[in-house]
């Protein structure tokens, strides 16, 4: 009977009913956005580093990993010390530069990688070859795009400008081995791969045995925290990161979104939890005469807080079922904002659905259309039958 | 002026004669002051470096690139720098002051006509293109903004609604007295577009407040004089406007309603 | 539906031919309400006994304590002094869950302005009691159908109340005061708001219900309803008076 009344109730007022349930459907939008979003970016950075299975990153002391320009020295070095520790399985070292590709009367500048194909860490072959050779180069769609170049063609490739002399430095003709996708590339960033020593040997004298960055994977039954440790004290020149250190590091930068999706979060579901208050107040306000006589013809207080507080989870449920919809929706075309967001990968979701945000969303406007409530159904409960029937009588 | 990433730094024994100037956030987190010295270099640990004493603490400016980045800014003599880092005599940049906008663009023109080797652009338009950061958040927000509104949309329309609905027996009581629909329904928009404007206050004030707390809060928090959180005319306009045109809306919509059903059905009879 | 089956209906076990109890029983009752800084003294000590089976009248001018008595007896409000015994049982010290639980198998109420459920149908509406005492759907539907049927509303169980004249509400509302077949029926102005002819229905069932074994105690002004109980209980001034 308690869930008739309610349902009843809800319908006795349909427009407003409705229009509640919209407000909480767009309250709750907004909720799961913002639940997805404090979780979603820092998971999907997580997946992000560990989806090749490296665990550490090296990168020149103080700096994080192709956050500056700086490179290490002696390459071959560290990775002939690091090859020494029998917990680390994998190294793989990684250079950074610019390159610039003459197409007819223009320039295309595009970032490239030197790594070592038999254990790059960086991007999945889409088609073709990968760059095992050193006058091989493989590269992403945006930069065949910007080049109208296809695999087989050979490219006339520099690695430094004179604007001075308008000529090119440590140029190289190399041929076009297949297309790739950047696991950490930035939105619309034209970039290619070529062999490190390829890379190296493009830089000039300076350097031909540097490299920006070294991934490390260990045994999975070491250490990581160990490695990252040993690394540190034999290798000083170096930072070693781990994929708990890059995550800090990223909830730094990001602390910005992590604070926002908090504050609106905690907005929306104050929005919310205000609707369904103010429309249950109202109810009940209007219904206080009923009420009375409910609890006269032997009510209890309980059944009667029940009956209310049905109403509001109601509004809440339906509101929130219709804003789960709404939010993936939303969080798909703020994700496709965010991801251009510069300097981060455009792989990582800000907003990454988890079945955990959903029911974290659900469990709190739940929790909100109770206390909604509970409150004006237990006061309007409580009230004196006699003076409360005798007051509306009057009214 | 140029800029460099400042990559190291360490205690020195040897006096310099040059002196530098380094950031606010730099001279805070290092505990530097004026009159210390210290080792720039352009490598991380390298052997070498230039011994500098640092000769003044800058305020950073408000610029929306760095937001994201913790970088630290020193500045140092031309001559310096271009040693340090052996770029011989090359610079990245030169900054030309100009009279007026005319000016500026006839500067433009004459030295991408004339230039070779270089290109001259508007400061305007280097400021957009490093503040790719800014524009994306400001993307974002607007994109956030705009569910916000429909929200608030939904919420005033539902309050109004309500409001309106309370005065049932009094538009009944109104009714039954004699007073003609028209006098009905334009009491209860005027007290429906009341209230919106009040609201509307309130909220203009409460906005304004909790903009003063943001700016404060992510000041300190990346440590800038950037204004995170500005109430314009055109926000400040919007805002009355929309609360203005739903609450007359829904009070229009709702008393029209109420002045068509019979007074006594108002009392429920 | 015959007389004997009501009676089995809507009397309540223990009844003794030779010796009724008092079904009712107040002694020294009564009521104080505070009004700004002074105290109205609504019941200033009524003293009185109902018997099982009685049709009972309460009379007299407005302000005069009829409906407070009403509602001591209703176990919706407490007394400041003396007390109200039900079926033996003194109601005027019930805490809440109590009293609450008390009204729900003891009392039937009928309220001048009806006070139906409007988003309820009227079989629903004489059913909410069952439900909140408990009883199974298909008993309490069955029951709200016989109740409906024995106030003359079997063809009208799935109407809405707006959908009902007042007197066919407040015929529901006897039907729903009958549903947990009370003790006694209490009854505020329940022609208060019906016209001559529809009341005088009213009336008629009243004495029906009283016929068929239903303890029924009623305020009123209305001459006509007044005259048609057993007995008349004239108040004024929160006394009761000689008639």
């Amino acid at each position: 009977m308690r869930f008739t009344l309610a349902w009843a109730s809800l319908r006795r007022h349909g427009t407003r009913t409705l229009l509640a349930i919209l407000g909480v459907a767009v309250a709750a939008a907004m909720l799961l956005d913002m639940v997805m979003m404090s979780t979603g970016m820092r998971e999907s950075f997580r997946e992000l580093l560990l989806s090749r299975g490296y665990q550490l990153r090296l990168a020149p002391k103080g700096t994080l990993p192709f956050d500056t320009d700086a490179t290490m020295e002696s390459a071959s070095r560290i990775t002939a010390t690091l090859r020494t520790n029998p917990s680390i399985v994998t190294v793989s070292a990684v250079l950074g530069g610019t390159i610039h590709v003459p197409t007819g009367n223009r320039v295309v500048t595009s970032a490239a990688l030197g790594v070592d194909p038999a254990v790059q860490g960086d991007y999945e072959l889409l088609s073709g070859r990968d760059p095992v050779g050193s006058n091989s180069i493989a590269a992403n769609d945006e930069f065949l795009a910007a080049t109208g170049a296809t695999t087989g063609d050979t490219l006339d490739v520099a690695t430094g400008y004179d604007p001075q002399l308008r000529t090119y430095a440590g140029s190289m003709r190399l041929v076009l081995t297949g297309r790739v996708r950047f696991l950490y590339g930035a939105a619309n960033q034209l970039a290619t791969v070529m062999r490190l020593e390829t890379l190296q040997k493009m830089g000039g004298a300076d350097r031909t045995d540097d490299a920006s960055l070294f991934m490390i994977r260990v045994r999975t039954d070491a250490e990581v925290e160990a490695a990252r440790a040993w690394v540190e004290l034999n290798i000083p020149d170096v930072s070693a990161i781990s994929t708990a250190t890059a995550l800090a590091e990223v909830d730094k930068r990001l602390r910005y979104f992590r604070q926002l999706a908090v504050i609106l979060g905690t907005v929306s579901l104050f929005v919310g939890f205000l609707l369904v208050t103010t429309l249950v107040t109202v109810s009940v306000n209007e219904r206080i005469g009923e009420i009375a006589v409910m609890r006269a013809l032997g009510v209890s207080k309980k059944h009667v807080v029940q009956q209310i507080v049905i109403e509001g989870v109601a509004i809440s449920l339906a509101g929130a079922i219709g804003g789960l919809a709404l939010g993936l929706v939303t969080a798909k075309y703020l994700n496709g904002i965010l991801s251009s967001f510069p300097g981060l990968p455009s792989a990582i979701d800000f907003f990454l659905f988890q079945p955990k945000s959903a029911w974290t969303a659900l469990g709190l406007l739940t929790i909100s259309g109770i206390a909604a409530g509970v409150y004006p159904s237990f006061r309007a409960a409580s009230l004196p039958i006699a003076t409360t029937l005798r007051e509306d009588a009057i009214a | 002026m140029i800029v460099l990433l400042f990559t190291a730094l360490g205690l020195v024994q040897q006096p310099a004669p040059r002196t530098i100037a380094i950031d606010e956030r730099l001279a805070a987190d290092a505990g530097i002051s004026i009159g210390d010295r210290v080792i720039v270099s352009t490598r991380p640990n390298a052997k070498g470096g230039d011994t500098v004493v640092v000769s003044g603490i800058v305020k950073r400016g408000a610029d929306p690139s760095e937001i994201a980045r913790s970088e630290y800014k020193i500045r140092m003599h031309l001559d310096q720098l271009q040693s340090l880092a052996g770029y011989g005599d090359r610079v990245d940049r030169f900054a030309v002051a100009t009279r007026d906008k005319a000016a500026t663009e006839s500067a433009l023109a004459a030295i991408n006509a004339a230039a070779f080797g270089f290109e001259a652009h508007r400061s305007r338009d280097i400021a957009v293109g490093t503040s790719k950061t800014f524009q994306v958040v400001s993307r974002f927000h607007k994109a956030i903004g705009l569910i916000t509104i429909v929200a608030s949309a939904i919420f005033l329309l539902c309050v109004m609604l309500l409001k309106v609905e309370e005065r049932r027996r009094d538009v009944a009581a109104l009714r039954l007295m004699g007073i003609s629909r028209t006098t009905v329904v334009k009491a209860v928009v005027a007290e429906a577009a009341l209230l919106a404007l009040v609201g509307s206050a309130l909220g203009i004030g409460i906005g304004w407040a909790a903009s003063q707390f943001i700016n404060w809060y992510y000041q300190g928090v990346y440590r800038t004089p950037l204004h995170f959180s500005v109430i314009t005319a055109d926000i400040v306009t919007l805002a009355v406007t929309l609360s203005l045109v739903l609450g007359i809306g829904a009070g229009l919509l709702a008393s029209l309603r109420l002045v068509r059903t019979p007074p006594l059905a108002l009392f429920g009879r | 539906m015959t007389l004997a089956r009501e009676k089995a209906v809507f009397s309540w076990a223990g009844y003794d031919d030779e010796a009724p109890p008092p079904v009712v029983e107040a002694r020294d009752l009564a009521r104080d309400y505070p009004f700004g800084a002074e105290r109205v003294h609504a019941l200033r000590g009524v003293t009185f006994a109902i018997t099982e089976g009685e049709y009972i009248a309460i009379a007299g001018p407005s302000g005069c304590g009829k409906s407070t008595l009403l509602n001591l007896i209703g176990v919706i409000d407490h007394p400041t002094r003396g007390e109200v015994c039900i079926r033996g049982q003194n109601v005027g010290g019930m805490r809440d869950r109590e009293a609450t639980a008390f009204r729900l198998r003891n009392i039937g109420f009928v309220f001048q302005r009806f006070y139906l459920m409007p988003t309820l149908s009227a079989r629903e509406n004489v059913e909410l009691p069952m439900a909140e005492a408990g009883i199974a759907r298909v008993e309490r539907a069955a029951r709200a159908r016989e109740l409906l049927s024995y106030v003359g509303l079997e063809a009208r169980e799935r109407h809405r109340p707006a959908q009902l004249s007042g007197g066919e509400q407040q015929r529901v509302a006897i039907a729903r005061a009958l549903a947990n077949r009370p003790a006694i029926l209490l009854a505020d102005e329940p022609t208060g708001e019906l016209d001559a002819k529809t009341g005088a229905e009213i009336i008629g069932l009243f004495g029906r219900l009283n016929a068929d074994g239903t303890t029924v105690i009623v305020v009123t002004h209305d001459e006509d309803l007044a005259s048609s109980a057993h007995r008349k209980i004239h108040m004024r001034d929160g006394v009761i008076v000689p008639g």
